[in-house]
């Protein structure tokens, strides 16, 4: 019965899981004793904090944050147009589909290495996170636009509604669930997949690159901090997405 | 011009539905069409409308005429308020203001004036079938198809809105075809009333209806 009330209270229940799971972190460190393998969150704080002050850790998350989105928006654009129009047509769908699976199967580094060998290395995040991010967009959009109601398209045929009001006051209704799922899928994708891509290309200042040079000088500590803000900041992301939704729902 | 069916021949693959069908629709007057239900009456209103593809017959009548529809579903606009669906038929032929004057009078007639910004979901059944006859005759349509509009409703509603629209239909004869299962409620308003059954489907009995309000006010 006390699980219950605890559970009742959302927001303790929350933190008390935060804490327990913090605790084992701890816990776990201190058994295996060695800082390199596994710093304690205490030390991974500590480095997080002595991080924070510096101007290279700020442009860091700042031009990670340009890529992500820059690579996020454009794989929206060209996900929502190419799907609305693959869904209306089947042949473009056809067309589209084997090079979207094909983008989909193929392994993330594949892609960041191709992307290597064609961009310069701060457009090849933006290049990843564009192609991971499409054909999630795209599938939904495609999806979203097929399970427009038949009756309702049948009713404006009648009734005479011209085209560009069909489209604004049917299908784009209809598809907003959709893209709502497959944007928020993109999201948290699109800032793994970016900074995976800015270890390997290494632009001046990343997230990725840090979490590289990290690794190289054995700062563990430092790996954890930096690991931690991607975590924070997909996060926020997403949250903000989801605030912005509910509140655009309201009207 | 009347509506006239020659010879019409519609399947479902190997079901069909009708056979050498023949049935005229008078110009400007209000038909019933009676039958049980299967017989195929519903997919009688959408070749009329253009909804449904048939495979052998003749059409005559329908050449640039416009249709209003109401559906056996409502198949309103979920996420629309009730003024927004009826505009939504209105805004492709009519200007703003002319569009919101149009929908606010079809409104008032069905009695949902204190309704207009109320969404599908938070209206009963009976409420958003009136939505959709309102959306019906707001547009302004050579021929008005209805498939069982006033069920659901109850008698006294039901009698308003016929009322109402024989009302309406005096002021701008159009032709009006509608199904229904109700012989009473044929009687009340139609002109014509065809029995029909199925399937295949044919005509069993064409009445020209002498009595009831459509006879003593026309």
């Amino acid at each position: 019965m006390k699980i219950f009330t605890i559970l009742k209270n959302k927001k303790i229940t929350r933190i008390t899981i935060l804490i327990f799971w913090l605790a084992i972190w701890e816990i776990a460190s201190l058994l295996i004793g060695r800082e390199v393998y596994l710093p304690s969150p205490l030390n991974t704080i500590k480095a997080f904090l002595s991080l924070s002050i510096t101007s290279k850790f700020w442009l860091s998350i700042a031009l990670t944050f340009i890529r992500v989105v820059t690579g996020f928006v454009i794989s929206c654009i060209l996900g929502i147009i190419l799907g609305i129009i693959c869904g209306l047509n089947r042949f473009l769908y056809e067309l589209l589909n084997p090079l979207v699976i094909a983008i989909k199967s193929t392994p993330v580094m594949s892609i960041i290495i191709i992307a290597l060998i064609w961009f310069q290395s701060g457009r090849v995040p933006i290049f990843v996170c564009f192609l991971m991010c499409f054909p999630i967009i795209w599938t939904n959009a495609v999806e979203g636009i097929r399970q427009v109601s038949k009756e309702l398209l049948q009713m404006a045929k009648v009734y005479r509604v011209n085209r560009s009001l069909i489209i604004r006051r049917i299908y784009i209704p209809s598809i907003g669930p959709y893209l709502i799922a497959g944007i928020t899928t993109a999201l948290g994708l699109g800032w793994k997949v970016t900074v995976a891509a800015e270890v390997l290309s290494n632009p001046k200042f990343s997230i990725g690159g840090n979490l590289y040079g990290a690794k190289v000088y054995l700062e563990s500590a430092e790996l954890f901090a930096w690991t931690s803000v991607v975590i924070i900041l997909s996060f926020a992301f997403e949250y903000l997405f989801k605030y912005i939704i509910a509140r655009i729902e309201k009207y | 011009m009347a509506i006239e069916i020659k010879n019409l021949y519609k399947s479902y693959g190997r079901l069909v539905i009708c056979q050498d069908f023949n049935i005229i629709l008078e110009e400007n007057k209000i038909t019933g069409i009676l039958g049980p239900s299967g017989c195929g009456k519903t997919t009688l209103l959408n070749i009329i409308a253009g909804l449904e593809e048939y495979q052998r017959g003749t059409i005559k009548g329908l050449g640039g005429k416009t249709f209003s529809y109401i559906f056996q579903e409502d198949r309103l606009l979920p996420w629309s308020t009730v003024k927004e669906n009826i505009r939504f038929v209105l805004d492709s032929i009519y200007d703003d203001q002319k569009a919101e004057k149009i929908a606010n009078q079809y409104i008032d007639m069905v009695g949902l004036k204190e309704y207009a910004h109320y969404y599908p979901k938070q209206l009963s059944g009976g409420m958003k079938q009136r939505v959709a006859i309102a959306r019906a005759f707001a547009y302004p349509a050579d021929i008005l198809l209805m498939d069982e509009p006033f069920k659901g409703l109850d008698l006294e509603l039901k009698t308003g809105l016929i009322q109402s629209f024989l009302k309406l239909w005096k002021q701008d004869k159009r032709t009006v075809i509608f199904v229904t299962h109700d012989m009473d409620e044929a009687l009340s308003f139609a002109h014509y009333i065809y029995i029909l059954e199925g399937k295949p489907l044919r005509i069993k009995e064409k009445i020209r209806n002498m009595r009831g309000v459509v006879s003593d006010r026309f």
